[in-house]
């Protein structure tokens, strides 16, 4: 027993952490293909993080004890909720810690110490950074809250396993009109959380529009690997939440080999066809106006509700 | 033809009542003229569908003439009409708003919980028969509602159009729901009714441009002076 939980820690950790730049190297991929450029290979990712361990750290003179355990509390906390988002096999390794509602606020713990950590160095930018996140959040937070909480309602649960576990013994309930608008507006709650287009470019350093960029602009070296790891993490997970919250297809609920080998295959295409339709959305859209964010996440939040009210008026 | 109850075709109508729902919230939340024109095609569109599946899974064979005028008159000739009009007075944008999009956003959301309420204490009565098709009242409900507040809150006279045609979806739809659609004499007449409407609104929209170098309703006032 204790080497069948030890095993399934080892097995999550694996493929979330160690995939996570893989699937950011996918995502640049297919929009440097979209542009007509040949672009990096896909493992870039990993080729930048290892570069970035290698180097030195260079930290303001300013900076406080924050700047040097922020990257390790991001990164922790995207590491505990990788255990807790099911990806190939139920039940999640920690599933008797928490549920739904402790990933969302180890999310939000997370982006707390990024925001510390922008305002901590009195960086011009760094305080920039932080405000937008937070007022970003504001907004995200409870769309995500009912998207997930229109799963949660028809599941009758806010464990990730019994939603996944209820929707995989009732396949019809995939289609429900409701559960179809909920994850629209997670899609859109996720664009906007792991810092995607529309809402944010991953890509630039323009002071006008960056929002996460801003905020970890002062770090360097091994703490910028972890904190560019953390998001790439936070991607997956976000990805993970999407496929096997809604359309929890071919997940596996033992632990013999084939379950698991079908469970790996059927994440593993969930997660890049996601990520796929996340690079044509990056393609074919222009971020937004900081000041039009605000009307795209309140679509996501009505979306959420919508369906949410639906959930009661079709009564799925 | 023999009615077939098929629980895919009630899961269908659900899904495109829950599409046509969001359609007019896009509609909504967004500011491009021609944008609101296509999510109106769009609309009709899986409007022309729900009465599709109403003949398919109800048998309700009157309704056939009555979705296929849906598709040809609101989902091809009406945006087409309207595209012409917008090509012509050069108008792209609804810029100034009495209602910013967040609160209206916010605003429809309340307006579907409240038509929600208002469908549920109709369906209550004892002669309402349950089905995929009477759950769709609410969202009809929730439409008309939307149609005015797109009338009552956006000025380009296009706009209006958009509400109009928009309210009358929903009365379509609430046909649909309660009685399977209204006899097709009645439908026609409507469907007549609306293209010549949008017709003549299409050439009023076109010589209001003209007059008073803008199509915002704002300006009609001093019609009365």
């Amino acid at each position: 027993m204790a080497t069948i939980i030890l095993l399934s820690f080892l097995f999550q950790i694996i493929l979330v952490i160690a995939l996570a730049p893989l699937v950011t190297g996918i995502i640049r991929k297919t929009k440097a293909r979209f542009q007509h450029r040949r672009g990096a290979t896909v493992l870039q990712p990993y080729y930048d993080l290892v570069k970035l361990m290698r180097k030195d750290v260079v930290v303001s003179s300013v900076a406080s004890w924050l700047f040097h355990c922020t990257p390790f509390v991001v990164f922790s906390s995207m590491v505990v909720i990788s255990l807790l988002v099911p990806t190939v096999v139920t039940p999640v390794p920690l599933h008797w810690v928490g549920d739904i509602i402790a990933v969302i606020y180890l999310f939000a713990l997370g982006r707390f110490f990024m925001a510390l950590v922008g305002l901590d160095t009195a960086s011009a930018f760094g305080g920039l950074g932080s405000s937008r996140e937070m007022s970003i959040a504001s907004i995200v937070e409870p769309a995500m809250m009912l998207a997930i909480f229109t799963a949660a309602v028809t599941a009758g649960s806010t464990d990730l396993s019994v939603i996944v576990d209820r929707l995989s013994t009732t396949p019809a309930s995939m289609l429900n009109p409701s559960h179809l608008l909920a994850f629209a507006g997670l899609f859109v709650v996720s664009l906007a959380e792991t810092g995607r287009i529309p809402v944010d470019n991953p890509a630039t350093h323009l002071e006008l529009t960056m929002i996460h960029e801003a905020m970890i602009l002062e770090y360097s070296g091994p703490y910028l690997a972890l904190i560019e790891w953390a998001s790439q993490v936070k991607l997956v997970i976000f990805l993970a939440l999407m496929a096997n919250m809604f359309f929890p297809l071919g997940m596996a609920t033992t632990w013999s080999p084939s379950a698991l080998a079908v469970g790996a295959g059927a994440f593993l295409l969930k997660v890049i066809g996601l990520a796929l339709i996340v690079a044509l959305v990056e393609s074919t859209n222009a971020k937004l106006r900081l000041f039009r964010v605000p009307e795209l996440l309140v679509v996501a939040f009505i979306l959420s509700l919508l369906s949410l009210i639906l959930y009661f008026i079709v009564g799925a | 033809m023999i009615p077939v109850h098929l629980p895919l075709v009630e899961l269908l109508i659900d899904i495109f009542a829950a599409s046509i729902l969001v359609t007019a919230f896009l509609i909504v939340s967004s500011r491009s003229l021609v944008f609101y024109i296509r999510l109106f095609a769009l609309q009709s569109l899986l409007l022309g569908m729900v009465a599709l599946l109403v003949v398919i899974g109800y048998g309700e064979t009157h309704i056939l003439i009555a979705a296929i005028l849906t598709i040809a008159i609101k989902a091809i000739a009406i945006p087409v009409v309207l595209t012409r009009v917008i090509e012509r007075i050069h108008v792209q944008k609804e810029i100034r708003f009495r209602m910013s999009i967040t609160a209206s956003l916010m605003f429809c959301g309340g307006i579907v919980i409240l038509a929600d309420s208002v469908a549920q204490s109709i369906l209550r009565s004892p002669h309402a028969e349950a089905s995929a098709v009477t759950r769709v009242l609410s969202v009809s409900i929730a439409m008309m509602l939307i149609g005015l507040f797109i009338m009552m809150t956006r000025q380009k006279a296009l706009t209006q159009i958009i509400g109009l045609l928009t309210m009358e979806n929903g009365v379509f739809l609430s046909g649909l729901s309660i009685t399977y659609g209204m006899p097709l004499i009645v439908e026609v007449g409507i469907f007549f009714d609306i293209l010549v409407a949008v017709l003549i609104l299409g050439v009023f929209v076109f010589r209001i441009n003209k007059t008073f170098e803008s199509i915002s309703i704002d300006s009609l006032r001093s019609l009365r002076h």
